[in-house]
């Protein structure tokens, strides 16, 4: 069981957490003529990292936010836990 | 290389040995469950992804829970068997769920990729296919629709695949 530090709620089991893919992911930017490249980066193409991976996840049977998690993809470590609006740094 | 593929995790288990049950693999339509029985009577199980990122090789038990769940709806019996083990491995998911047979635009690097969960019924035509692809340097008619650049032109496969974002589907 993955225990997830939510940043508004506070410790939480994996139970009450739905997963939201790699937050790292930028959406390209609106009303900019967008290659079909750009798009598929966007939309399908993931790096998969082995290692440590930030990506998204929402509390959904707590408060409901969206949060930004680093976590190991080999060994479930969690590090960092972030708002939706906090930057990754 | 950047491939519209992710790794997640699979779990599957096993129980103690019963008496001869089912001489069948079972699948659950409503839910993402199999089940069939070993020669030594072990019934062998599995189903959804943990659902998240993952090279772990193992799960956690939330996943595991709501897949015996399943099973157990189907065949309540399940709930008096002990759990011998259980494991995890490590799937290349696409992202619509069916996998990519194609060259590639580096030189001698081809790819034979994205199986998912599945693949082993298919391996036989995808060895072929692949083989035809290395050794003529171009895609054969039955892989053609199966090529890396249908991410890029949207000519996505609809073939009850099941990618990255299985709740979706």
């Amino acid at each position: 069981m993955l225990h997830i530090k939510c940043p508004h709620c506070g410790m939480r089991s994996q139970n009450e957490f739905s997963y939201g893919g790699d937050a790292t992911v930028k959406r390209p930017e609106l009303g900019k003529e967008i290659s079909d490249q750009d798009w598929n980066n966007f939309v399908y193409n993931r790096k998969s990292l082995r290692g440590k991976h930030w990506e998204l996840w929402q509390h959904l049977s707590g408060c409901r936010q969206w949060i930004k998690i680093q976590r190991d993809t080999a060994t479930h470590e969690i590090f960092k836990t972030l708002k939706a609006n906090e930057e990754i740094s | 290389m950047t491939l519209p593929i992710e790794t997640h995790l699979l779990q599957a288990c096993v129980s103690e040995p019963v008496k001869p049950v089912l001489d069948n693999v079972v699948t659950f339509g409503a839910g993402h469950f199999y089940i069939s029985q070993s020669d030594k009577g072990e019934m062998v199980m599995g189903g959804d992804l943990d659902g998240y990122n993952s090279y772990a090789q193992r799960g956690n038990l939330p996943t595991l829970q709501h897949v015996l769940t399943e099973g157990i709806a189907m065949m309540p019996f399940l709930s008096k068997l002990k759990m011998l083990r259980t494991w995890g491995g490590i799937m290349d998911m696409s992202m619509d769920g069916s996998p990519i047979i194609d060259k590639t635009h580096i030189e001698g690097l081809y790819l034979n990729c994205g199986w998912c969960y599945g693949g082993f019924k298919a391996t036989p035509a995808s060895g072929w296919t692949f083989a035809h692809t290395i050794a003529q340097d171009r895609v054969h008619d039955l892989n053609a629709g199966y090529s890396l650049n249908r991410f890029n032109t949207g000519h996505l496969l609809d073939e009850k695949g099941l990618g990255t974002k299985t709740w979706i589907s």
